[in-house]
């Protein structure tokens, strides 16, 4: 079986890359621009914007890698834009070398916007652009000449340029994204369908041939108690397990949903007139999904225990998750586990092994008071990333 | 001696119950089959008293099978022998004429007495409560629950063309539809 990985939501690594690109050319253009002044020969006041622009590449990459949310924060792009413009302006000429500087403020708005909310940011630098141009004077008379035409045009196209391709780039890696995700969660799913048909359709059916073998031996006088009577109870309750694992397996995976939002549907759908008040307290955001689809089992059982078992009034679920481990417990006021829990209760041995297979515990224990119960799963985050055959 | 025909799509099925049929003195298997190709071969050469069908046959509608086989000119009593031996499924399997249905992990004595019971013509089926009949008559249009309570009743063909007053063909296509709606989806399929 495949070894199911924790998952890192895909925008965050396609950020990641964008967010790559916006530093290497932030720094690059805030190192080309003095480079650009050195060679024309600088004065004064060239050498404090030189190192302006140093300090200012310097600072929004420093910024954006120290607070994340800054990357996608609409106010933080609008000052970046006003602050490379003021460059521009500072600089007392559209043509300048902090040009390229400015187009770096158009990466992480494009690619983290919508196609058509990015084209309108793009069209938004150029008017931006324009003004500014306007403001520190064009020279309308040398613009009369093909080659400052020309200049112009290209000033005010190229970041329309920039930001078509950004946008287009974002946009196919995100469809792409969709797709694999989609054909991933496919392929997964037609697995668990053979599995599920596997077990039905030829474990069953064996199981089943061999408790009517089994059946048809001669007595041998222990009744009950004999070694084939338990042979038979241990087969019967394989079939058991065999149809739980059946149903999980034909069961959604917890695809887009929360582990707290799939407990609150899963109480929803129970206590449809069977007058139990459920809440759910916290949640797990982003937990793998193996860890989440288990854990998702062993909150539907104990509330399905509480609800129809114990005719629990209340039922509280706690989510609490940290980095290192999660901790989900199931708290009932209703009349508590029997003492001699049924031979064929396969759902406590369901949550057990669910607990195992997280490398986790489970505890079932009677309620503060001696009512109810509670059914408390806690296990390990950190490990959740290794094979799980 | 009693005749027994096991037509079930698993080998390790099939060889369990042949095997334990032989443990019996009154019981024998004259043939075992996978599907309705070899069910009609082997129901014409070895002329069973009782055919255990299992209900769920890859490809086949059990239940449909079942229909025609009881509508066969000498037909056998069958056994509808399903993992699944619910009500609901109780309902369909009377409906498709069926004798007896018995879920699979019933014990040996269970299956021997089954066997005897409908080879001496009684019946092994659970009660059919009124709900279960509810609930299957939802899953009908109107007009199609007389059919339904005319093959719950027992009444062949013949019986439910002429209380409905249709022609045979008719009958029997109305009678097909409603076995084919009464079918109870195992989970694993599809």
């Amino acid at each position: 079986m495949k070894a199911l990985v924790r998952v890192v939501p895909p925008e965050r690594i396609l950020s990641a890359q964008w967010f790559t690109l916006f530093c290497i050319t932030r720094v690059a253009t805030a190192v080309v621009a003095p480079l650009l002044l050195t060679l024309q020969g600088v004065e004064g006041r060239e050498v404090l914007l030189s190192a302006c622009a140093l300090f200012y590449g310097a600072l929004t990459v420093a910024a954006a890698s120290w607070w994340p949310s800054l990357r996608t924060q609409p106010a933080a792009w609008v000052v970046d834009v006003v602050a490379v413009l003021a460059l521009i302006v500072a600089f007392g000429n559209w043509r300048s070398p902090f040009y390229l500087l400015a187009l770096t403020a158009l990466v992480l708005p494009t690619t983290a916007l919508a196609p058509r909310r990015a084209l309108c940011f793009g069209a938004g630098f150029v008017l931006a652009f324009f003004a500014a141009a306007l403001y520190v004077g064009i020279d309308w008379h040398a613009i009369a000449t093909t080659a400052r035409v020309q200049s112009l045009f290209a000033h005010l196209l190229v970041p329309l340029l920039v930001t078509g391709a950004l946008t287009f780039g974002a946009e196919l890696l995100r469809a792409l994204e969709r797709e694999r995700r989609r054909s991933e969660r496919l392929a997964l799913e037609a697995e668990r369908r053979r599995i599920a048909w596997e077990l039905h359709d030829s474990a069953k059916q064996r199981i089943h041939a061999a408790s009517l073998m089994l059946s048809a031996l001669p007595p041998n006088g222990d009744g009950d108690a004999s070694p084939v009577a338990a042979a038979r109870r241990e087969l019967s309750a394989a079939t058991v397990d065999i149809e739980t694992s059946v149903t999980d397996l034909r069961g959604p995976l917890l695809e887009g949903t929360t582990l707290g939002e799939a407990l609150c549907e899963c109480a929803r759908r129970m206590s449809i007139g069977a007058g139990t008040e459920v809440s759910v307290a916290g949640d797990a955001p982003a937990l793998p999904a193996f860890v989440a689809a288990h854990a998702y089992r062993v909150g539907c059982e104990a509330l399905t225990n509480a609800m129809r078992h114990a005719q629990a009034a209340q039922v509280e679920i706690s989510i609490r998750a940290s980095r290192q481990r999660l901790e989900l417990v199931v708290t009932d006021d209703g009349a508590g586990m029997p003492d001699d829990v049924r031979p064929g209760a396969s759902g406590l041995r369901a949550m057990r092994n669910r607990a195992e297979a997280l490398d986790g515990e489970l505890r079932i224990a009677p309620g503060q008071d001696g009512r109810g119960t509670v059914v408390a799963l806690s296990a390990p985050l950190d490990r959740a990333g290794r094979a799980t055959a | 001696m009693i005749s027994v025909l096991v037509i079930d799509d698993h080998p390790a099925m099939r060889a369990g119950v042949e095997t334990v049929l032989k443990t019996t003195e009154d019981l024998f298997p004259v043939g075992a089959g996978s599907d309705e190709h070899e069910l009609w071969h082997l129901v014409r050469r070895t002329r069973p008293q009782v055919v255990l069908l299992d209900y769920h046959l890859p490809g086949t509608d059990s239940l449909l099978l079942c229909h025609r086989l009881k509508n066969a000119v000498l037909p056998p009593a069958v056994v509808i022998y399903s993992a699944y031996a619910d009500s609901s499924l109780a309902i369909a399997a009377v409906a498709a004429g069926a004798e007896g249905i018995l879920n699979k992990s019933a014990p040996a004595t269970e299956l021997f007495e089954a066997i005897r019971s409908v080879a001496s013509g009684a019946k092994v089926l659970p009660s059919l409560t009124a709900e279960a009949v509810d609930e299957a008559a939802d899953k009908l249009d109107e007009e199609d629950r007389p059919v339904l309570a005319l093959l719950l009743d027992a009444s062949g063909l013949p019986d439910v063309a002429d209380a409905m007053g249709i022609p045979l063909d008719v009958a029997a296509q109305r009678v097909q539809g409603v076995i084919e709606r009464l079918r109870v989806e195992v989970p694993t399929l599809g």
